[in-house]
C-alpha cells in the first residue's frame, strides 16, 4: 500500500516455554522438529520465528488451529508473555526493551485487548468495565464515566451500564468487551478468539459488527481466530500459523488461488470461494483489445458469486470496472470454473 | 518391613480397595502379629511392661510450676513483661474495655433494631424478625451485661483475627516460600483442640481477658489467612491478564481486581474465623474470659442446669445471629437492591446517639423473666423419673453405666494396661508406616513414648478409649445420614437446618442439653462428642458421593447394578478419600470435645487440663495434659490423613 505507515512491527519472535530455553532455541534453528525438541529438553516451541508488518488502517488476521501458537503470539505481542527473542514494535516504540513502567505506559494508551471468553470484571458493572482503563490511568470519575457510556452506546448497549455482565447475553458481553478495550482510545487493538465463544448466527452479527465499526475507526487490528471463514471475511491480510511459525502470509484471494502447501489446501477445500474471491483476483488485466459494448459489467470488488449468474447467461466474459466506471480487466467464465472446480475438488 | 512404605506397583494403583488388599493388609497382619506376640512375650518376661513404668516420668511439671512461679514473681520486673508482654496485654486490655464501654453505653434498643435491619439487609425479612426476638431474650433472661461483656472480647478477638489474618492471606498468595510456611504452621494450629491453647497463654499472663483474647485469635486466625490466600490464588488469570492488559500497576490490579474477587471466600473466611472465635471466647470463660461463658462454666460446675441452659441459649441465639448475618454478607448477590437500607440505618445510628445521652443502657427490669426454674424442675423430674424409671433398672442413668461397664472402661482397660504399652506403641509404629512411610511410623512411636515420658500414659489411654467409642458411634449413625443424604435431595433438605444448627452451636454449650439428660461422667462427654462431630461425617460423606460423576453411576447403572451393589462397587470407593476425611474430622472434633469434657467428669487428659487452668498449683500438670492432647490430636490427624491420601486415585497420565 503507497503511502501506508506502519504501526506494529514484529521480526523474529520466538517463544519457547520450558527450563532450557537457550539449547531449544539452538536446536529449533537447526531445523530440528518441535517434537523432537520436546522429547529431548522439555521445551515447546510456542512461536517460531515469525517476522511480519501491520500498516495503520489494516486488519492483520492470525489463523491457526489450537495449539499452533497463535495465542502465544498476541501474548508476546503485549508481553503479557515474554518472547523469548525477537523485537516487537508499536508505534514506533520497542515493546520488547520497554521497562515495567514504560511498558504499562504503551499498554495504558497504545494498545488493548479483546478477550476470548470476554474476561468482564464479574463483580464490577458493565459501565466499570468499559471505565476500568481510564480508572488505571487515574482517569477523574465523572469524566471516565460519561466517556463509558459513550463507548456503550456506539456499540449499541444504551440502558445496560448499570447490568453486572453476567446478566447480559453472550454477544452483549463481548461488546462490552469491545466498548472496554476501545474505551482507551488504543491505536492497536489485539483480538484473542473474541467471537469463538458464540452462537453461530450471533457471531455472525458480530463479525458484520466488526467490519462496520473497523470502517468507520480504521484502527489497526490484530484479530486471532481458528475459523478460516472468519478469517477471510475480516482480514486484510491473513497469516496462516502452523507449529508457531507462519506457513503462509497473503490476502484472502492470494491464500485461496495460491495456497503455499497441503496444509494451507486443506483448509480452502471447503473455503465458500465464491462468496469471498472478488472479480479482481481472476480478472485478466485489459490488454489493448478493447471490449465489446454490449458485454456484461461487473464491479472489480464484486464477488464471483454475484459474476456465476452473469457468465452462465451468456457466452462472454465480463468487463470488470474499478469504481469509476473505468474497464479494467476481462472476468473468463473458464478461469472462474477452474478455481471453483478446484476448490470442491 | 520397608516394603510397606512402596506406594503399590503400577497394577495395584486402581482404586483404594483394591491396593490396600493387594499391598498392604497381609503385610499389615503380618507386622501386628509380630508385635502383639512379642509384645506379649516381653510383658511376660519383664516386670513393668505393662502399665507405663511410672520411674520414667521425666516430671515436666515439676519446672513448669517452678516457672510459673518465676514468671509471678518477676512480672512486674523482668523485661520478658515490662517490654514486650505488658504492652501487648496493656494494649488489649484498653481495646476490650474501650469497646465495651462504648457497647455499654449505646442504648439497649438500638441492639434488637440493629440486629433486626442487619440481618434484613444481609439476608431476608424473616432473618430480620427472628434475629429481633432473639436479642429480646438476651435481655429478657437477664444477660445483657454479660452478653455484651461476650460481645466486646469478640469484637476485639475478630478486628485482631482480621486484621492480622488478611494481610497474612495476602503475604501466602504473594510468596510461595512464605506459604510453604505458613500451611504447617497453620495446620497444626487447627490439629489443637482449643481447649489446649488457654494453658501456655495463662501460663504467660495469669488469667483473666488478655490471655483469652490472644488464645481466642490463635484459634480463629487460620481460616481466614487459609481463604483469603485460596480467593487470591483462584481469581481466574484472563481476569488478571486483562487487568495488566490495561497497564494496571499490581498494587491497581490487586486492590481493583484480585481482592474484589477473592472477596467471597475471603467473606467465607471471616464466616469460619468469627464462627471459631464464638466458640473459643465461650471455652475461654476458662481463664477468666468472663461474659455468658463465665456464667455456663459457673453454672454447670456447681450443676444449676437451668441457669446452664438459659445462658446457652444465649449464647447459641448470638452465634447464630454472627453466623447467619457474616455469611448473608457473604454470599449477597451485588446486584440486589438494598437502597431502602441507608434511611433505616441511619435512623438506628440517630437513635443510638439520641438514647445513649439520654442514659437508656440498661436493659429495662420490667421485662425480665427466666425459666431456670423449670429448667432445674425438670431436670430434678427427669433425674427421679428418667434417669432410672421407677427403678427399674431402665433409664439414661443405668443406660450410662451399661456403655461406660461394658465399653469405655474395658476399652480404657485394655488400652492402658492390658496391652502392654510397649505393644501399643508397636501397633502405632506399624500403622505409620503402612500409611505413609518410616517418618510417619517412628513420629508415631516417638510422640507415644513422650505421652508415657511425660506420666500422662493412662490418662492418655482413657482419653483414646472414649475417643474411640464416641467416632465408632458417629460414624455408624453419621456415614448411612450422609449416603441417604447424598441418594435423596428431600432428606438431604430435610436434614440440613438440623445439622447446621449443631454445627453452629460452641462445643461447650453442647455440654449443657446432655448433662441435663444423663448428670455427669464419661457419657455425657462421649455423647456431646457426638453430637458434636456429626455434621462433619455426614457431610462429607454426602460431599463425596455427591462428587461421584453422574457419568460413572450411570455406567454403573446400564450394567444392571442394584442400588447396593452400586454404592459398593462404584460410589463407595470413589468416595474414599473423602469418607476419610470425615473420619479425620470426626476424630479431630470428637478429640476437642472429650478433652473439654473434662469439665464434667470426663476424666482422662481433659480433666487434668481443667485442673490445670482452674488451680494454680496444678498448672504442670495441666501443662503436661496439654501436650499429650496436643500430641494424640497430631497422631490421630496424621495417620488419618495418610490413609485417606493413599485412598485418592492416581493422578491422571499428563
Amino acid at each position: 500500500m503507497p503511502g501506508a505507515v506502519r504501526t506494529v512491527g514484529v521480526s523474529g519472535l520466538w517463544k519457547v516455554f520450558g527450563r532450557k530455553p537457550a539449547e531449544a532455541l539452538a536446536m529449533a534453528r537447526e531445523g530440528v522438529a518441535r517434537q523432537q525438541i520436546q522429547d529431548e529438553t522439555g521445551c515447546l516451541v510456542g512461536v517460531r520465528d515469525v517476522t511480519f508488518e501491520v500498516n495503520q488502517g489494516e486488519t492483520f488476521v492470525v489463523m491457526g488451529l489450537s495449539g499452533s501458537g497463535k495465542s502465544t503470539l498476541v501474548r508476546c505481542m503485549s508481553r503479557l508473555v515474554e518472547p523469548t527473542e525477537g523485537r516487537v514494535e508499536i508505534c514506533g516504540a520497542d515493546l520488547t526493551a520497554a521497562d515495567a513502567a514504560e511498558l504499562r505506559e504503551l499498554r495504558r494508551h497504545k494498545i488493548a485487548m479483546v478477550f476470548q471468553h470476554f474476561a468482564l470484571f464479574p463483580h464490577r458493572r458493565v459501565v466499570d468495565n468499559v471505565a476500568y482503563g481510564l480508572e488505571v490511568q487515574g482517569v477523574e470519575r465523572n469524566e471516565r464515566q460519561e466517556r463509558a457510556r459513550e463507548l456503550l452506546s456506539t456499540v449499541g448497549l444504551d440502558g445496560w451500564s448499570d447490568h453486572y455482565p453476567q446478566q447480559l447475553s453472550g454477544g452483549m458481553q463481548q461488546r462490552v468487551g469491545l466498548a472496554r478495550a476501545l474505551a482507551v482510545d488504543p491505536e492497536v487493538l489485539f483480538f484473542d478468539e473474541p467471537f469463538s465463544a458464540l452462537d453461530p448466527l450471533i457471531r455472525r452479527d458480530m463479525q458484520d459488527e466488526f467490519l462496520s465499526l473497523q470502517e468507520r475507526l480504521q484502527r489497526t487490528l490484530i484479530f486471532i481466530t481458528h475459523d478460516f471463514d472468519e478469517a477471510l471475511k475480516l482480514a486484510d491480510r491473513i497469516a496462516i500459523m502452523r507449529d508457531g511459525a507462519f506457513v503462509q502470509v497473503g490476502t484472502a484471494a492470494e491464500i485461496l488461488t495460491e495456497p503455499a502447501n497441503d496444509y494451507v489446501r486443506a483448509f480452502t477445500q471447503d473455503a465458500p470461494i465464491a462468496k469471498v474471491l472478488l472479480a479482481c483476483a481472476l480478472m485478466r488485466p485489459l490488454a489493448e483489445g478493447a471490449p465489446e459494448g454490449s458485454w456484461e459489467r461487473i464491479s472489480t470488488l464484486a464477488p464471483l458469486e454475484k459474476a456465476l449468474p452473469l457468465l452462465l447467461a451468456s457466452p462472454n466474459p465480463l468487463v470488470v470496472c474499478d469504481a469509476e466506471g473505468e474497464p479494467v480487466g476481462l472476468l473468463h467464465g473458464e478461469d472462474v470454473a477452474e478455481v471453483v472446480a478446484g476448490n470442491s475438488r | 518391613m520397608t516394603a510397606i512404605d512402596v506406594p503399590g506397583g503400577p497394577t495395584a494403583r486402581l482404586g483404594g480397595r483394591l491396593r490396600l488388599r493387594d499391598s498392604g493388609t497381609g503385610r499389615l497382619f503380618g507386622a501386628l502379629v509380630v508385635v502383639f506376640v512379642g509384645g506379649y512375650l516381653a510383658s511376660w518376661l519383664l516386670p513393668g511392661f505393662g502399665v507405663f513404668p511410672e520411674s520414667w516420668d521425666v516430671g515436666f511439671a515439676e519446672p513448669i510450676d517452678r516457672a510459673r512461679r518465676w514468671l509471678i514473681n518477676n512480672q512486674t520486673t523482668h523485661g520478658l513483661y515490662t517490654v514486650f508482654l505488658n504492652p501487648i496485654s496493656d494494649a488489649i486490655d484498653a481495646a476490650i474495655r474501650w469497646i465495651e464501654s462504648a457497647l455499654a453505653w449505646l442504648p439497649w434498643y438500638v441492639y434488637p433494631v440493629f440486629t433486626g435491619v442487619g440481618l434484613w439487609w444481609a439476608r431476608s425479612r424473616m432473618a430480620g424478625l427472628l434475629g429481633f426476638l432473639g436479642v429480646w431474650v438476651i435481655g429478657v433472661l437477664e444477660l445483657w451485661e454479660e452478653g455484651l461483656s461476650t460481645l466486646a472480647l469478640m469484637g476485639v478477638s475478630v478486628i485482631i483475627s482480621l486484621a492480622i489474618g488478611i494481610p497474612l492471606g495476602i503475604a501466602a498468595w504473594r510468596s510461595d516460600r512464605f506459604a510453604k510456611l505458613l500451611r504447617p504452621t497453620l495446620d497444626a494450629m487447627q490439629t489443637m483442640p482449643g481447649f489446649v491453647y488457654l494453658i501456655p497463654f495463662v501460663l504467660l499472663f495469669g488469667i483473666g481477658r488478655v490471655p483469652s483474647v490472644i488464645s481466642v485469635f490463635i484459634f480463629a486466625v487460620p481460616p481466614v489467612v487459609r481463604l483469603t490466600e485460596v480467593g487470591l490464588r483462584n481469581v481466574a488469570p484472563s481476569m488478571v491478564e486483562a487487568s495488566e492488559m490495561f497497564g494496571a500497576t499490581d498494587r491497581q490490579t490487586l486492590r481493583l481486581v484480585r481482592l474484589p474477587q477473592a472477596r467471597p471466600a475471603i467473606l467465607a473466611g471471616v464466616n469460619q474465623t468469627i464462627m471459631l472465635a464464638m466458640s473459643m471466647v465461650v471455652i475461654a470463660a476458662f481463664i477468666g474470659a468472663g461474659g455468658l461463658g463465665q456464667v455456663v462454666l459457673r453454672s454447670l460446675s456447681s450443676l444449676h442446669v437451668g441457669r446452664a441452659t438459659e445462658a446457652g441459649v444465649a449464647i447459641v441465639i448470638m452465634a447464630i445471629i454472627l453466623d447467619r448475618f457474616s455469611q448473608g454478607i457473604a454470599t449477597a448477590d451485588p446486584g440486589r437492591d438494598a437502597r431502602w437500607i441507608r434511611p433505616l440505618f441511619g435512623g438506628t445510628v440517630a437513635a443510638a446517639i439520641v438514647g445513649g445521652l439520654l442514659n437508656h443502657s440498661a436493659f429495662p427490669e420490667a421485662l425480665n423473666w427466666q425459666f431456670a426454674g423449670y429448667i432445674d424442675d425438670a431436670v430434678g423430674w427427669m433425674q427421679i423419673h428418667l434417669y432410672d424409671i421407677a427403678d427399674s433398672g431402665i433409664g439414661t442413668g443405668p443406660f450410662s453405666d451399661f456403655v461406660t461397664l461394658n465399653l469405655v472402661s474395658p476399652l480404657r482397660e485394655l488400652f492402658s494396661s492390658a496391652i502392654p504399652w510397649p505393644v501399643m506403641i508397636g501397633i502405632g509404629v506399624v500403622l505409620g508406616l503402612a500409611a505413609r512411610g518410616i517418618r510417619l511410623g517412628l513420629g508415631i512411636g516417638a510422640a507415644l513414648t513422650l505421652i508415657g515420658l511425660l506420666g500422662t500414659w493412662e490418662n492418655a489411654m482413657d482419653t483414646l478409649a472414649q475417643v474411640v467409642v464416641a467416632v465408632v458411634v458417629t460414624l455408624i449413625i453419621g456415614i448411612p445420614l450422609g449416603i441417604l443424604a447424598a441418594q435423596r435431595d428431600r432428606f438431604q433438605t430435610a436434614l440440613n437446618p438440623f445439622l447446621d444448627f449443631l454445627q453452629t452451636i460452641p462445643s461447650f454449650v453442647l455440654l449443657v442439653p446432655v448433662i441435663m439428660l444423663f448428670h455427669v461422667g464419661r457419657i455425657p462427654g462421649i455423647i456431646a462428642s457426638i453430637l458434636y462431630a456429626l455434621p462433619a461425617a455426614v457431610h462429607y460423606t454426602d460431599l463425596g458421593l455427591r462428587r461421584v460423576p453422574h457419568e460413572i453411576g450411570e455406567a454403573a447403572d446400564s450394567f444392571g447394578s442394584t442400588r447396593l451393589q452400586r454404592l459398593r462397587k462404584v460410589d463407595l470407593p470413589l468416595a474414599a478419600p473423602e469418607l476419610m476425611v470425615a473420619i479425620n474430622q470426626t476424630i479431630m472434633l470428637v478429640l476437642s470435645m472429650v478433652v473439654i469434657a473434662g469439665l464434667v467428669g470426663g476424666g482422662g487428659l481433659g480433666f487434668e487440663a481443667v485442673k490445670g487452668l482452674r488451680r494454680s498449683d496444678s498448672v504442670g500438670s495441666g501443662f503436661e495434659a496439654g501436650i499429650a492432647i496436643v500430641l494424640l490430636a497430631g497422631i490421630l490427624d496424621r495417620l488419618t490423613r495418610a490413609v485417606a491420601d493413599r485412598l485418592r486415585p492416581p493422578p491422571a497420565i499428563a
